[in-house]
């Protein structure tokens, strides 16, 4: 799905178009340039309304944003790196598995979480 | 999780507009989905305190509620899909700066400790160590373009205007497809701390032609003969992407046939494909009295069956 900005404003409920600008201009959301101007895919939308939720429903000022985008960030890059690393575990033989399990269970025991 | 808007906010029935708005963004902040990505229990409570306030947090819906009007129900909002349901998918690292398997592999990783230091601390390889500065890669900056079917195949140059203002050109080369993504390593966005530049991202999206169509490099087009072009042979002008050329039909030639026009193709480096010209008889809508009688005359005088291996394989 690609949209241009109007769409983008008219899709999404209390976004305005200079705000949609001036976030693109800090980087908060990085849309794909077309010839027409600015183009957002499903990631870009979803981005710009967890940004709404972030900056205008809970009123987190504009100068925490860029650390709160950066902690959600990273969050989502070890989710990811995660992911990779479990599947290239379940790829192991089946005794591999079970001592790595076995391993990260021993080193776990005891810690707050 | 509590019917009452009142109890899920955690406000009393007496709460001024501003009271409920601070115990909505209060609850938010910890609830919200993008921010507990792997709590199912938390997202559902955010889906209850956001319908809550979605109708307490609007001052004429909550008389209409405290006065029995309507219900809490009714309130739920539709399913949305969260941000970190779209990051966690292919492409989602495009905001994350994931590994796209260059530090994964890149070294000789023998170590366990190596490779984690490559997934959690995007150590360069051989780069900096604890206590170096801190070194990182600019982001991919993405491009999307529509360009017509002659474009994609000889290539073109496009303008795009960044949202800071400063206008870049882009050369497309010759012969991208359609949905092709273009890698331009070092033309994204510079890097900090004496990292390296991000890569540029290009979407191409190619119209189709009215005439031409492709496959691979070679280029395919329909060419309408005539009856006495097909029987004698010709010489006809055909158009290729390069433009004009002319083209022999042997004489005999039938329909569907298809004629090589070599290395009039798309140009891709060294490589270049060639064009299939397939030719189709057309009649006149008109036959006229002569065509007739020269069909009847050829009709009496021959045994040519054209259907004689069609029956044969049936």
């Amino acid at each position: 799905m690609s949209l241009d900005e109007r769409t983008v404003v008219a899709r999404i409920e209390h976004l305005t178009l200079s705000e949609l600008r001036i976030w693109v201009q800090e980087g908060w959301v990085r849309p794909a340039q077309g010839e027409r101007g600015p183009v957002f895919d499903d990631l870009d939308v979803a981005r710009l309304r967890l940004l709404c939720d972030l900056h205008k429903d809970m009123a987190l000022p504009a100068d925490v944003i860029p650390t709160v985008l950066a902690l959600i960030d990273q969050l989502h890059r070890t989710r990811r790196d995660l992911h990779r690393l479990t599947e290239a575990l379940d790829e192991q033989p089946a005794e591999v598995r079970r001592a790595v399990i076995a391993s990260v269970r021993r080193k776990t025991k005891g810690e707050g979480y | 999780m509590s019917d009452d808007p009142y109890k899920v906010l955690g406000v009393a029935k007496t709460a001024t507009q501003d009271e409920i708005k601070t115990a909505y963004r209060k609850l938010a902040k910890t609830l919200h989905p993008d921010l507990n990505p792997d709590d199912p229990g938390k997202q559902a409570e955010f889906q209850a305190v956001s319908a809550a306030y979605n109708l307490l947090g609007d001052a004429e819906k909550r008389r209409r509620f405290d006065a029995g009007e309507i219900d809490a129900s009714g309130q739920e909002q539709t399913e949305r899909q969260y941000y970190h349901h779209y990051a966690a998918q292919d492409g989602g690292e495009r905001y994350d700066g994931g590994f796209g398997g260059q530090s994964f592999g890149a070294g000789q990783d023998e170590d366990f400790s190596d490779l984690f230091a490559d997934l959690f601390g995007r150590r360069q390889p051989g780069g900096p160590r604890a206590g170096e500065e801190f070194k990182a890669r600019g982001h991919d900056l993405r491009y999307q373009f529509e360009i017509g079917f002659l474009d994609a195949a000889v290539g073109a140059k496009r303008t795009v205007t960044m949202p800071d203002g400063k206008t870049i050109e882009i050369t497309i080369p010759s012969g991208v497809r359609d949905g092709q993504t273009l890698r331009l390593r070092g033309q994204g966005a510079p890097g900090h701390g004496g990292g390296p530049a991000g890569d540029a991202l290009i979407t191409i999206a190619v119209a189709a032609d009215p005439v031409f169509t492709r496959d691979g490099d070679n280029i395919e087009l329909e060419l309408p003969v005539t009856f006495d072009e097909a029987v004698l042979g010709a010489k006809v002008d055909v158009p290729t992407i390069s433009g004009s050329v002319s083209m022999t039909i042997p004489p005999g030639t039938s329909s569907g046939q298809r004629l090589r026009l070599k290395g009039k193709g798309i140009q891709r480096g060294e490589t270049v494909g060639d064009q299939f010209v397939r030719l189709k008889i057309v009649l006149p809508t008109e036959i006229t009295e002569d065509m007739r009688a020269l069909a009847e005359r050829w009709r009496d005088s021959t045994d040519f069956d054209p259907r004689a291996e069609l029956r044969r394989k049936t």
